[in-house]
C-alpha cells in the first residue's frame, strides 16, 4: 500500500513562504491527522501533494511518485478538498458518472458510492441544492469512488451533523484497517483525538511535531493541550 | 472497505487515456444546462433574425428579393448566431471550471493540464459544430419557408446548400474551439463572455469597414464566410452589407482558424493553465 512522502517542501508565494521546509510522512494502515492553525499551511501543503499547486521547493510523492506521475490517480488518490467544487445544475449522479468515466471505474460504482455516503435518495437532486454536509458526503463518495488506496481530506467534517462526523470516523477507520493510507487536516481537535492514529503538526509552515497520538499524549495530557503547547512554543 | 473493494482498473495506453478525457468532456458538456440553453437561445435568435430579415426581403432597406440566389443566400447563411454562441459556449467549458471551481476535481483526474486543454478544445468543437449545424438548419428552414409561402422557385442548388452547412459546422466546431481557448486565457467568465461578443459584433465590423483588406483574416468573419455569409454579410452597425472584398477560400480560412487554436492553445498551455489552483 502507498505511503505519503514530503520531503523539504516550500511553497512561496510573492513575499510571503506558506510553507517552509517541511518533512513527514504518512504510512499505510493509519489515519493521520495533519493539524495546525488557520494559515499554518495546510491546505496549500495538499494542493502542493496533489499537484494542484507548484512546490517552489521540495518534493511531495504518493507511493514515491508525484501525484502528475501516477498512472491512474484516481485509483491511487481519493482527495476531498472543497465542499463547494461542484457545478450546481448537475445532479449528483451526472457529477458521480463524470467521476466515474474519468477513473475508468465501472459505472455501477455510482450507485454503491451513493448509498455509501447516504445519498442514495438525493443521487437526481440538483447539487446547487444541497446543504453543505450533503456537499461534503458527495466529496467523499468522489473520492471513493475508483477504490483509491490513499485518501487525503481537507475539513472533511465541516458541515457535518453529529451522526455524519460518527460516519465519517467509522469510513476512515475502516479505510484504515483495510490497509488505506489516510491523510486529514481538520481543527476540530476533540473529533480528531478519537479517530486518528498519528499526527503532523505544523506552523507557520513548518514541522512542529509528528508521531503517532499515543506517544504524544503519553504525558497524560490531551491532543489538544498537546496541540497548544507545541504551536504556542513554535509561535515564540 | 469490504464494500468499496472493486478490481482496479490497468493503466490504460496513453492515447486511451486522452480518449477517456475527451469523452469526460463531452459528458461534461452534455449534463451542463448552459449547453442546451445557449443552444436554445442561438436557435430562437436565428428565427427571429432570420424571420425579420425575410419579411424584409425584396423591401428598399432588406436583403434581395427571396427568389434571387443573392436573396436566399443571405438568409439561409444568415444562422451566425450560432456560431457567435459556439464561441460563447467554449470560453464557459473553459472558464465554467474556474467560476465553479471544479478545476481542482477536473487536474486531480487529469494531472496534465495541457491534455485537458486538447481535450476540451476536442470536445468544444464538436459541441460548436452541433451550434453551428443546428443554426443552418433553422436559417435554411426560415428561408426556405418564406420562399415556398411567396410561391418562389428555389434559386439556390443543392451543392451550394452542402457546402454552406459543412461550412457552417467547420465554422462552429472552431470558432468554439477558439472560445475554449479564450477562457483558458481570460479566466473570468462574465469578462470573456463580453468579450465574445464585443469582438464579433463590435470591433470586427469596425475594423473590417475601416481596414477592407484585414477583414477576410478575421476570426469571426473568415468563420462566417466559410458558412457562406458574403463579406459583411455578418456584419452588425455600420460594417454591415460593406461587401467590398474576397473571402478567404474553404481551406485558408479553416487553416487560419485551426492556427489561432493552436497558438492560443500553445500560449495557455505555457501561462495560464500552469497557475496553481488555490
Amino acid at each position: 500500500m502507498a505511503t505519503i512522502q514530503v520531503r523539504g517542501l516550500v511553497k512561496r508565494f510573492g513575499a510571503v513562504t506558506a510553507v517552509d521546509g517541511l518533512s513527514f510522512n504518512v504510512q499505510p494502515g493509519t489515519v493521520t491527522g495533519f493539524l495546525g492553525p488557520n494559515g499554518a499551511g495546510k491546505t496549500t501543503t495538499l494542493r502542493m501533494l496533489l499537484g494542484l499547486v507548484a512546490p517552489s521547493a521540495g518534493t511531495a510523492e504518493i507511493d514515491g511518485r508525484a501525484y502528475r506521475d501516477l498512472p491512474e490517480p484516481l485509483h491511487a488518490v481519493g482527495a476531498v478538498l472543497e465542499a463547494a467544487s461542484f457545478y450546481p445544475g448537475r445532479t449528483a449522479r451526472a457529477h458521480l458518472r463524470i467521476q466515474a468515466l474519468a477513473a475508468e471505474a465501472d459505472p455501477s460504482r455510482v450507485d454503491d458510492v451513493l448509498e455509501l455516503v447516504g445519498l442514495a435518495d438525493a443521487g437526481d437532486r440538483r447539487i446547487g441544492g444541497f446543504s453543505l454536509g450533503m456537499r461534503q458526503r458527495l466529496g467523499l463518495a468522489t473520492a471513493v469512488i475508483a477504490d483509491p488506496e490513499v485518501l487525503i481530506l481537507d475539513e472533511p467534517a465541516n458541515g457535518l451533523d453529529p451522526e455524519g462526523v460518527r460516519w465519517l470516523r467509522g469510513l476512515l477507520r475502516g479505510f484504515a484497517a483495510e490497509g488505506g493510507t489516510v491523510l486529514v487536516s481538520s481543527h476540530l481537535l476533540a473529533e480528531v483525538a478519537q479517530t486518528v492514529d498519528a499526527v503532523v503538526i505544523i506552523d507557520h509552515g513548518r514541522l512542529v511535531a509528528q508521531g503517532p497520538v499515543a506517544e504524544l499524549t503519553a504525558s497524560g495530557a490531551g491532543l489538544e493541550d498537546v496541540f497548544f503547547q507545541l504551536t504556542q512554543e513554535a509561535s515564540r | 472497505m469490504t464494500a468499496l473493494a472493486i478490481p482496479v482498473a490497468p493503466s490504460s495506453p496513453r492515447h486511451l487515456r486522452f480518449t477517456r478525457l475527451v469523452r469526460v468532456e463531452m459528458l461534461k458538456l452534455a449534463s451542463t444546462r448552459m449547453t442546451y440553453g445557449l443552444l436554445a437561445t442561438s436557435l430562437g435568435l436565428t428565427v427571429f433574425w432570420n424571420a425579420l430579415e425575410s419579411s424584409q426581403a425584396g423591401k428598399a432597406n432588406g436583403p434581395a428579393p427571396l427568389n434571387t440566389y443573392s436573396g436566399l443566400r443571405t438568409i439561409v447563411t444568415g444562422g451566425v448566431w450560432g456560431l457567435i454562441l459556439a464561441a460563447v459556449l467554449g470560453v464557459i467549458i473553459s472558464s465554467g471550471e474556474f467560476r465553479h471551481q471544479t478545476a481542482t476535481a477536473t487536474y486531480l483526474g487529469a494531472p496534465h493540464r495541457g491534455r485537458v486543454l486538447a481535450a476540451k478544445t476536442i470536445a468544444g468543437a464538436a459541441g460548436g459544430a452541433v451550434f453551428g449545424l443546428g443554426g443552418y438548419a433553422v436559417a435554411c428552414a426560415v428561408g426556405l419557408s418564406f420562399t415556398a409561402a411567396h410561391g418562389y422557385r428555389i434559386a439556390i442548388g443543392g451543392g451550394a446548400f452542402f457546402d454552406w452547412g459543412a461550412g457552417h459546422l467547420v465554422g462552429g466546431a472552431l470558432l468554439c474551439a477558439i472560445g475554449v481557448v479564450v477562457g483558458s486565457l481570460v479566466r473570468s467568465q462574465f469578462a470573456a463572455v463580453i468579450g465574445v461578443f464585443v469582438w464579433s459584433i463590435i470591433l470586427e465590423s469596425l475594423v473590417g469597414s475601416l481596414f477592407k483588406p484585414v477583414r477576410p483574416y478575421l476570426p469571426y468573419t473568415a468563420a462566417t464566410t466559410l458558412a457562406g455569409t458574403p463579406l459583411g454579410g455578418s456584419s452588425f452597425g455600420p460594417g454591415r452589407g460593406v461587401t467590398s472584398g474576397v473571402p478567404l477560400p474553404f481551406a485558408a480560412a479553416t487553416a487560419l482558424l485551426v492556427a489561432i487554436t493552436l497558438v492560443g492553445a500553445l500560449i495557455a498551455a505555457r501561462t495560464t493553465v500552469r497557475r496553481d489552483i488555490t
